[in-house]
């Protein structure tokens, strides 16, 4: 136990460490894009002197290192600053978006892991038969779909033929279904490929073997045996995967109206409103650190081989 | 209930999805007593001085009202104001205010509160990105219901520049309400038929009736607008009837939309002008004989028909029909033979390189058009790169000043904050060239800005609508810029709902919407 604190303090040391790298390289990042934020959040119609002192509001007459400095202080103090956009706080506007962002990334990411395993290990117990290639068939699409457009045809189909839930919003519970289903489709193909590689793997090594010797039943050599024993990789894709639905949900979240963070990511870049953009890179960081945090911690739980320290 | 919420009730895919999810169905909310509207942006702000978008604009009006109106042909009416006087030197404006109105916290509308909000629009402490189109140097109290506004110099445009949602009136009082402040207000309290009851952000707003309203009363209990940023799901929900109105569809679907006999579509005429700018700065652009080639070369009305699937009206004078001050000026018909002959009498040879910038997805169409624009270029043996950027970035290239300008043409569009040639004239004037402004063609005839400003000052509405005719038939001669076309703004509605308008400033007029019977 204490040395599991040991380790979990020192990842949490160098996740500390972790962000604020992360937060210098947004902080240039973003001032090196072209384009004046205070021209673009004035409008075209603004003049030049409501520009300026737009600009002078942004503190953007600042130096580069008296800017950082001074988001550094704010953040030591749990103050992300003022968007420049709508004059609210970060922290608000992020806080207000991120519950519609893990909701819908961990809805797609159980989605994806309960079909992406079911399908991989269906693919693994029979290979290269019909079932396997029709999976493999259905998992290629499902990598290579754009999600634009199966996002569009997934409304088409339930949205306006059937009627059966809502094209877009987060009005009611069933308002996730379709851009789950949608932004899940990709992570939901990749699981199910590495778990029908991986369990395949397993299933020709000898305690497999024995195990059949033995006259156990295949059920529960493929679900207890293999899969148990094959799922080191497939947490690793899966915990992947969750740190990229966290990140990428960006057009799902446009075509469906979803009122995520991705969404808020792509209009404050668009409006150059550099406080939102580094709060948001800051928070994807960190829930992707903590993601890669609990998947380690996993690894232990399901392979008893592995030991920090 | 709806169809959809009695289907999802029974419907097995529907059920299984649900348990997949492990979410608990909720109740849908009330329908018939909701008018519901789908829109592209998240209001950036509900602050009526802080606003630049129209559609933001629109939102706001359902809650905070200003001193005059428009119609939906551009007129000014009055609103708050039963009416009003201007003085013999066109500087002093004494408004009478409609008495018995309130604002929705009870506080009253009078004179006090006018002037609190006028003081607060010139207030330098407070963002307000279009406060050039205010000159106010003062707003004296005459009475309860009299509010004299005194200008910095006489400005004819002033009470269109009040018909603007940026001088929408708040209540003074509610600057306590919770997450107001002075200088940002998000709970805005107006007078308007429909108090701003919930907001969630990138999600949705709800307005609630205000049953004390003063004016005509409204049909709707609620009007909820969702926040869809794609133009495909908002034609969705319409077709699923999840909502009853959007605006700009997806332009190739119109003409589908419009055979369709459960929806309605209203191509609005607005106050838009797409143009590509011309750099007249650069030698090659700087001789008007080119400048009138580029126009002549390009076939605005096909692009209009093929392109724009005809919501554009091809440009007949240096602005929209819908501004005070239209006059038309002629047309540059497509004539490629009368282009070549300009371009060769300019010393400008066959396979001569151009460069033309254009933004992805700002306009309608922005891409598109301006692939086509290249195209016909070509015809007349110019060699056309086109280049595309992000918004920000745009701005930032075509701004930049005279000296470090590397652009020859770029594609923009131009909507005046209210419908006066004033506002368009900005375009044509010298001084408000990069980066005095955003008259990126580098325009400068002193004649025009002559006229132009002497129509800024002129108060008899006839002698400044002949001013701004002549400045206007000189630009079209001079051709800044290839003059395009005026935008039509695309509203779509359920056949079920009567009384939808529009206003000619990209604004939908469906606040006394009803049911059709």
């Amino acid at each position: 136990m204490t040395t599991l604190r040991r380790y979990l303090a020192e990842r949490l040391a160098a996740a500390v460490v972790t962000l604020l790298g992360v937060s210098l390289i947004v902080f240039l990042m973003v001032r090196v894009l072209p384009g004046d934020p205070a021209r673009v959040i004035a409008g075209v119609l603004a003049s030049e002197e409501e520009v300026g002192r737009l600009r002078s509001q942004l503190e953007l007459d600042r130096s580069l290192p008296v800017q950082y400095g001074s988001f550094l202080l704010r953040l030591a103090r749990g103050n992300l600053g003022v968007s420049a956009r709508t004059s609210e706080p970060v922290t608000r506007e992020v806080l207000g978006r991120l519950p519609r962002t893990v909701e819908l990334a961990v809805v797609s990411s159980a989605i994806a892991t309960a079909i992406g395993i079911a399908a991989g290990v269906a693919a693994a117990a029979c290979p290269y038969s019909i079932v396997d290639y029709l999976l493999s068939v259905v998992t290629l699409s499902g990598v290579s779909m754009p999600v634009y457009w199966l996002g569009l045809v997934l409304i088409i189909v339930f949205a306006i033929d059937l009627n059966w839930l809502p094209a877009a919003g987060a009005e009611e519970p069933a308002s996730i279904v379709l851009p789950a289903l949608t932004l899940g489709a990709f992570s939901m193909a990749l699981i199910a490929r590495m778990t029908r590689s991986s369990v395949l793997e397993v299933l020709g090594q000898d305690y497999v073997r024995t195990a059949r010797a033995k006259g156990l039943a295949e059920r529960a050599v493929l679900w207890r045996h293999a899969l148990g024993n094959a799922l080191v990789p497939i947490i690793t894709a899966v915990g992947l995967q969750f740190g990229a639905l966290l990140g990428g949900a960006v057009l799902t979240e446009s075509v469906f109206g979803w009122p995520g963070l991705g969404l808020l990511l792509i209009d404050s870049i668009f409006a150059r409103d550099y406080p939102v953009v580094q709060g948001i890179v800051l928070t994807f960081s960190a829930l992707f650190t903590l993601t890669n945090l609990l998947v380690d911690l996993l690894y232990a739980y399901v392979d008893p081989r592995i030991h920090y320290g | 209930m709806t169809r959809r919420q009695h289907r999802w009730g029974r419907g097995p895919g529907a059920v299984a999805a649900g348990l997949l999810v492990g979410v608990a169905l909720g109740a849908g909310p009330a329908r018939a007593a909701t008018f519901r509207i789908a829109v592209g942006i998240d209001p950036d702000t509900m602050d009526p001085v802080q606003t630049t978008t129209t559609t933001v604009g629109n939102l706001v009006d359902y809650t905070v009202e200003t001193l005059t109106t428009i119609d939906e042909a551009g007129r000014i009416l009055p609103l708050l104001a039963e009416g009003w006087t201007v003085s013999a030197d066109g500087r002093q404006y004494t408004f009478k205010l409609h008495p018995g109105v309130r604002f929705h916290d009870g506080s009253p509308f009078d004179a006090k509160a006018v002037k609190w909000n006028f003081d607060r629009l010139i207030d330098p402490a407070v963002r307000v990105p279009i406060r050039a189109a205010y000159p106010i140097e003062k707003t004296d109290v005459v009475d309860p219901l009299t509010v004299r506004i005194t200008l910095k110099h006489p400005y004819a445009a002033f009470l269109g520049a009040l018909s603007s949602t940026t001088s929408g009136l708040l209540s003074p009082a509610s600057a306590v309400a919770p997450g107001n402040d002075y200088k940002n207000y998000v709970h805005i309290v107006g007078t308007g038929p429909y108090t701003l009851a919930e907001r969630r952000k990138g999600e949705s707003l709800t307005f609630a009736r205000y049953p004390a309203y003063w004016g005509r009363p409204t049909s709707y209990e609620s009007v909820v607008v969702r926040i869809v940023p794609e133009a495909a799901t908002r034609e969705s929900l319409l077709l699923a009837g999840q909502v009853d109105l959007i605006i700009l569809p997806p332009l190739a679907d119109v003409p589908a939309l419009q055979r369709n006999p459960a929806l309605k579509v209203l191509l609005a005429p607005s106050d838009r002008t797409i143009f590509v700018a011309i750099n007249t700065r650069k030698p090659l652009l700087s001789d008007r004989r080119v400048r009138q080639a580029l126009n002549y070369a390009v076939d605005k009305a096909a692009i209009v028909k093929n392109v724009l699937f005809g919501a554009a009206d091809p440009m007949d004078a240096p602005m929209a029909s819908t501004l005070f001050g239209y006059c038309r000026t002629g047309a540059y018909a497509h004539d490629p033979t009368r282009a070549k002959t300009l371009l060769a009498q300019a010393g400008i040879t066959p396979g001569t390189r151009l460069q033309l910038l254009h933004p992805t997805g700002r306009y309608v169409q922005d891409k598109e058009a301006a692939q086509a624009i290249a195209g016909y270029l070509r015809e007349v043996g110019l060699v056309v790169e086109l280049q595309t950027m992000d918004w920000p970035s745009y701005v930032a290239t075509i701004s930049t000043p005279a000296e470090r300008n590397t652009t020859q043409l770029h594609f923009l569009g131009w909507a005046p904050p209210f419908l006066d040639a004033s506002q368009q004239a900005l375009q044509f004037l010298s001084t408000y060239a990069p980066p005095g402004g955003l008259a990126t063609s580098f325009y400068a005839n002193p004649e025009v800005d002559r006229l132009i400003l002497a129509a800024e000052q002129e108060l008899s509405p006839d002698r400044r609508r002949s001013l701004y005719c002549e400045a206007s038939k000189q630009v079209w001669e001079d051709a800044p810029w290839v003059f395009l076309w005026v935008q039509r703004f695309p509203i779509v509605y359920s056949a079920k709902v009567t009384d939808v308008g529009s206003l000619p400033n990209e604004k939908f007029a469906a606040v006394h919407a009803r049911p059709a019977r």
